[in-house]
């Protein structure tokens, strides 16, 4: 909100200078965004055009004789059109420095001008806020008045924050009572008596057909000229960012900054039969707004907005806008003024509803309080009677205003919940600045009345916060909480973080996508495998197509990011997340994903190097994280190479995958000659880890063989492994493949097998004669099981 | 005996001639080879001792041992004599000190890990539990539960991706507090990292995901001191000793009092900069005293515990503490970008 320090100081003393303003607001809960500057002004009064006639040697200029209240006539020429005898204008005098000029003494055309007649642009205001031409100021002002000073022009214009729990605070008079209170001072509020009624206001009838409307006051007024506002007024708004428009609407406006009640005015003879019907929307209800802009309403709209009608038709959307069709024009000579309070969430979901948001609308929907409408209505009146309006009487329907909250506060909670004290006599200081009546107080507790005007106040944390804004939070003194003793688990993040350093061990870089994508993903599995591993979760309201759906899987990021970062190859990245799936079931898992992408390698078909080390680096990653080696088996996974995909189980069960990303998904993306390989960990499957258990290292020399044997070529590894254990009458310490080769000298369909076994007696050193026979064993075994022969 | 004795002599001389002409291991073994192998001149020599008279043969199988062992010994010494010449002549080699390594593989974690686990860590030290949460949230934790009825204006800034109706992505790591509110009794010591999104537009300073850290303390007797003393030793833990930190008052409807928290500004340590607009100070996020509304619809009794929560965004930590100007710059994950925090 922009708040005008201009417009404060009618309300307040303060401080001459903006920055103890605005570090007072920020220690109050409302920071200053930013500080408006306004242009250094000096030297403009308020002078009367005396006399006026037409420059001797130029056709379009005026000589004007200003009396500036000095005594002696000032003589100043001047282009504007608007000019004319009696008008009291703003002066810049000789050394005057204005918006965009400095005013020196010059010859016009032969004349000696001794000043400038000023527009609102040369005062710093938007020219076409104002009248084209000199700026007219009100007959009250005294002639030669320091307009500087009389309107405060060269205060700052503050764009303060209002917490969504404060509309009170969403006016000027709000800021100043919080100023007010904070620097000691007191408030002069604005008048709200209005002269003597001239009539009541049964003419114009009310009724509340909706719950939604909790209190209506309408006031007639009648004898109005439409014409431009005060200066003042017409200023003030300026620099609060209202562009004046005339008296009536400046009014309305005005009063909602000022004192935060919304109002709408009628004209009151384009109300059908003067009576205002406050209702739901029904079918086929439309209307269009002062800025012409019609509203049909129909579905959210049709359920949500609440009308204020005439006979005839609706004729505002409630606390958003009125209808061109009531609304006051030139010929307006009589309105009626509507203050009333509406039920926020309704505004809010209307608002929302028809795409609307006002300024009132944004107070309407904090829930104003109660007592505002017929205060607003009041200071209206004050207002339209200072314009020559007759005021009839205000007529109230609806709820009546309730009386303020009131709060008992135990004086134990205040350091129970700040940590500090604050002293019996000091909380009854700063609740009474604040506007809180204290009702009783005893030893232990006080209760207090709330302000009016607050609607945030109900338990005894809202007054404790009351307290603490006025002591100051800097008054929170540092303290450290004592260990506590719980049993809330932390293992989920000990797990991700154990992971996340493993796979930094092994070199692979971390990053971190967006949750959200396009349809990219999805398209690439349809082209390149023909379906997607799970069904999407979709987002219902996304900003853009960018972020319609959650990530299947974390792969397409990292390849995206492979494609997009090849030159650094080989490239290792992971990313630990959420991933999301299986549409409206709403699943979602934790899984570290990695990605190893390296130049393709030259090698025979049947060996994958890059396949090897994804095996190494998983085995090392489930010992390190489970203390025990994994199972690894043949899998078929959608998003790796059916040939090259390898489930990984522990104790029985799968906790992830590895393989070579499947080739027809690596087409879709622009990266010829990369390979990738990927691997995966599912982090709610993994067992809790196993501490390792000593064993004796081996106290007597073991030995090893090597075999060489020539198997069919789907014959895995690990079965060739496991024969030769169990077959070695428990000699076998470890057989491990070692090699492989496919190619003419073993012939068509086969493969080669290297295999070393080391032998080991745990009492003894083993003999030669024992070894092999163990081996003659092992080779039976492997021979007969898996038809495997010795390569000779 | 003479004759043999003047052979043995003249071997032993051929020997040492033999033996100072080799330069090399491998001539070295070829003298051992020539003189004391199988078929060498030695061999040959006590095939003469079967010509000597019976008992002469002793003396000359002892004057030929002797001149074994003596040319034995002194293949050794030759040998160490080469091993320290060769290790002289290394020492006098030099390398360019300054060519550049061979690269070791290395791994790094996102800044943005760092940041949150040095965060993490100081809360870890003082016995809080470190607990994650899901990323889809109902609205019941993500709004009702922490006194954000539908309608309420607070809302308007925590701008949702829904799935269905009564279905999110959370929009702060606050449901949190309820979910592990429910589930055990105080006293409660968590803090909580993830995900959150927001449906705002991208630009330098927003982007629609983003982490944050949530703090939740309750127990008998816990006040804003502790709070600010969590929050200051935090910012001490990323920032260094010198940090302070402020409250503000502020409005979130799960707190009351509510506070908005700033730090020193890191770049300038408070006198003033770009990177805190001047102000010498920086927002770090908000906080304030759990509602007694949210205790009650959790089922602990206001009246006997007080506690306080807040909210830290990660990447503004993050991003203040490596002087970036730009959040994108985080999910972009360049190769380049990433190494530079190894």
């Amino acid at each position: 909100m922009l708040v005008p320090i201009a417009w404060l100081r009618e309300y307040v003393d303060l401080p001459e200078t903006t920055q103890a303003i605005v570090d007072q607001l920020a220690n109050l809960g409302f920071p200053v965004e930013t500080v408006v500057a306004r242009p250094p002004l000096t030297l403009i009064v308020a002078g009367k055009i005396v006399k006026l006639e037409k420059h001797p040697n130029a056709d379009r200029l005026l000589v004007c004789s200003i009396d500036t209240g000095t005594g002696t006539l000032l003589t100043i020429a001047t282009a504007a059109t608007n000019v004319a005898q009696s008008q009291i204008i703003p002066v810049a005098l000789i050394g005057s420095q204005l918006a965009t000029l400095k005013i020196e003494p010059r010859k016009m055309r032969g004349i000696t001008s001794e000043g400038m007649l000023c527009s609102a642009q040369e005062l710093g205001f938007p020219a076409e806020w104002f009248e084209d031409g000199i700026m007219q100021l009100d007959e009250s002002i005294p002639l030669g008045t320091d307009l500087i000073e009389h309107f405060h022009l060269n205060d700052s214009v503050l764009d303060v924050e209002i917490t969504s729990n404060r509309p009170d605070a969403m006016c000027m008079v709000g800021m100043a009572r919080e100023l007010a209170a904070a620097f000691g001072r007191s408030v002069r509020m604005p008048n709200f008596t209005p002269p003597p009624y001239s009539g009541d206001s049964s003419d114009v009838t009310v009724t509340l057909e909706s719950t939604d409307c909790r209190r209506y006051v309408a006031q007639r007024f009648s004898g109005l000229q439409v014409r431009p506002a005060p200066a003042y007024m017409r200023l003030r708004l300026a620099l609060a960012g209202q562009r004046p428009i005339n008296n009536l609407v400046d009014i309305t406006n005005y009063v909602m900054l000022e004192v935060c009640q919304p109002l709408h005015s009628y004209d009151f003879n384009k109300l059908a039969n003067h009576h205002i019907i406050v209702r739901d929307a029904r079918f086929g209800d439309s209307m269009t707004t002062l800025d012409d802009i019609e509203y049909t309403l129909e579905g959210n709209a049709l359920v949500n907005a609440l009308l204020i009608c005439d006979e005839n038709e609706p004729q505002c959307l409630a606390g958003l806008k009125g209808s061109a069709a009531s609304g006051v024009t030139e010929a307006t000579r009589e309105i009626v003024i509507e203050a009333a309070n509406f039920n926020g969430a309704r505004v809010r979901r209307m608002s929302i509803a028809v795409a609307l948001r006002t300024e009132a609308s944004a107070r309407h929907e904090k829930n104003l309080p109660l007592s505002l409408p017929d205060m607003g209505a009041a200071r209206a009146a004050v207002l339209l009677a200072a314009e020559g309006a007759s005021v009839h009487a205000p007529q109230a329907v609806g709820q009546p205003v309730p009386p303020p909250a009131t709060v008992n506060l135990p004086y134990r909670d205040i350091p129970r919940y700040l940590g500090f004290d604050i002293s019996h006599a000091d909380a009854a200081r700063y609740l009474s600045a604040l506007g809180f009546k204290m009702i009783s107080h005893d030893a232990s507790s006080f209760t207090v009345e709330s302000p009016p005007w607050r609607s945030d106040i109900a338990i005894n944390v809202d007054v404790i916060e009351e307290l603490a804004r006025m002591a100051g939070y800097d008054k929170i003194e540092l303290a450290v909480p004592a260990v506590f003793d719980q049993n809330i688990s932390s293992e989920e993040f000990y797990l991700e973080r154990d992971i996340a350093y493993a796979l930094v061990s092994l070199g692979y870089r971390e990053t971190i996508n967006l949750s959200l994508e396009s349809n990219d993903a999805q398209g690439r599995f349809l082209r390149s495998v023909g379906r997607l591993p799970r069904k999407p979760v979709e987002i219902k309201n996304p900003l853009s197509e960018e972020q319609r759906y959650l990530r299947i899987g974390a792969v397409p990021s990292l390849l995206r990011l492979i494609e997009k970062y090849q030159r650094d190859l080989p490239l290792r990245l992971f990313e630990i997340t959420h991933l999301f799936g299986d549409g409206e079931i709403y699943e979602e898992v934790p899984v570290a994903t990695w990605v190893y992408a390296r130049a393709k390698a030259e090698e025979p078909e049947w060996r994958d190097s890059g396949f090897l080390e994804m095996r190494g680096e998983i085995d090392h990653l489930v010992k390190r994280l489970t203390g025990r080696l994994p199972e690894v088996t043949p899998d078929e996974r959608i998003v790796t190479h059916p040939g090259k995909s390898a489930a990984i189980l522990v104790a029985g069960r799968q906790v992830g995958y590895i393989g070579a990303v499947d080739p027809r998904m690596l087409a879709t993306y622009d990266m010829d000659g990369v390979q990738v390989y990927n691997g995966a960990l599912f982090l709610a499957h993994l067992p809790d880890r196993k501490q390792p258990t000593y064993r004796a290292l081996p106290k007597f020399p073991g030995t090893s063989r090597d075999l060489a044997l020539i198997v069919e070529p789907g014959r895995l590894s690990r079965d060739i492994e496991a024969v030769i254990a169990r077959s070695t009458q428990g000699l076998c310490e470890r057989a491990r493949v070692f090699d492989e080769y496919r190619g003419p000298q073993v012939g068509e369909n086969k493969k080669s097998v290297a295999v070393r076994v080391w032998l080991r007696k745990p009492d003894a050193t083993i003999t030669d004669i024992e070894a092999d026979a163990a081996i003659e064993q092992a080779l039976k075994a492997l021979a007969s099981e898996l038809g495997a022969q010795i390569r000779g | 005996m003479s004759q043999i004795a003047a052979d043995i002599s003249a071997l032993q001389a051929r020997f040492a001639d033999a033996l100072k002409t080799a330069g090399d291991e491998a001539s070295l073994d070829a003298v051992r080879v020539s003189f004391l192998g199988r078929s060498g001149e030695v061999t040959a020599l006590r095939r003469g001792i079967g010509q000597l008279a019976g008992p002469e043969r002793p003396e000359a199988g002892r004057l030929i041992n002797d001149a074994v062992a003596q040319m034995e010994k002194a293949l050794i010494e030759g040998a160490e004599h080469l091993r320290m010449q060769a290790i002289e002549a290394s020492i006098k080699s030099s390398i360019d000190v300054t060519f550049p390594g061979i690269q070791p593989r290395v791994g790094s974690l996102h800044p943005i890990r760092q940041t949150m686990h040095d965060a993490l860590r100081y809360f870890e030290r003082h016995g809080f539990a470190i607990v994650m949460g899901p990323e889809i949230e109902t609205e019941y934790y993500n709004f009702d539960a922490l006194n954000i009825p539908a309608d309420h204006p607070a809302r308007e800034g925590l701008d949702s991706f829904y799935l269905r109706s009564d279905i999110l992505l959370r929009t702060h790591t606050s449901p949190m507090q309820i979910r592990i509110m429910e589930q055990h009794k105080p006293p409660v010591a968590v803090v909580v990292p993830g995900r959150c999104y927001r449906r705002d537009a991208t630009d330098a300073r927003h982007t629609f995901m983003f982490h944050q850290i949530e703090g939740l303390l309750v127990a008998e007797n816990v006040h804003l001191g502790h709070l600010k003393g969590m929050l200051t030793g935090m910012c001490r833990e990323l920032f260094g000793p010198a940090q302070q930190v402020r409250f503000r008052p502020s409005f979130f409807p799960f707190v009351e009092p509510g506070a908005e928290v700033d730090t020193t500004c890191p770049a300038c340590r408070g006198s003033g900069c770009r990177t805190c607009s001047g102000s010498g100070w920086v927002e770090l996020g908000g906080a304030g005293m759990v509602h007694p509304k949210v205790f009650r619809e959790v089922g602990y009794d206001p009246d006997v515990v007080t506690g306080w929560a807040f909210g830290v965004g990660i990447e503004r930590l993050a991003f203040t503490r490596y002087g970036m100007d730009d959040l994108r710059v985080f999910f972009e994950n360049d190769p380049a970008f990433l190494e530079q925090f190894e």
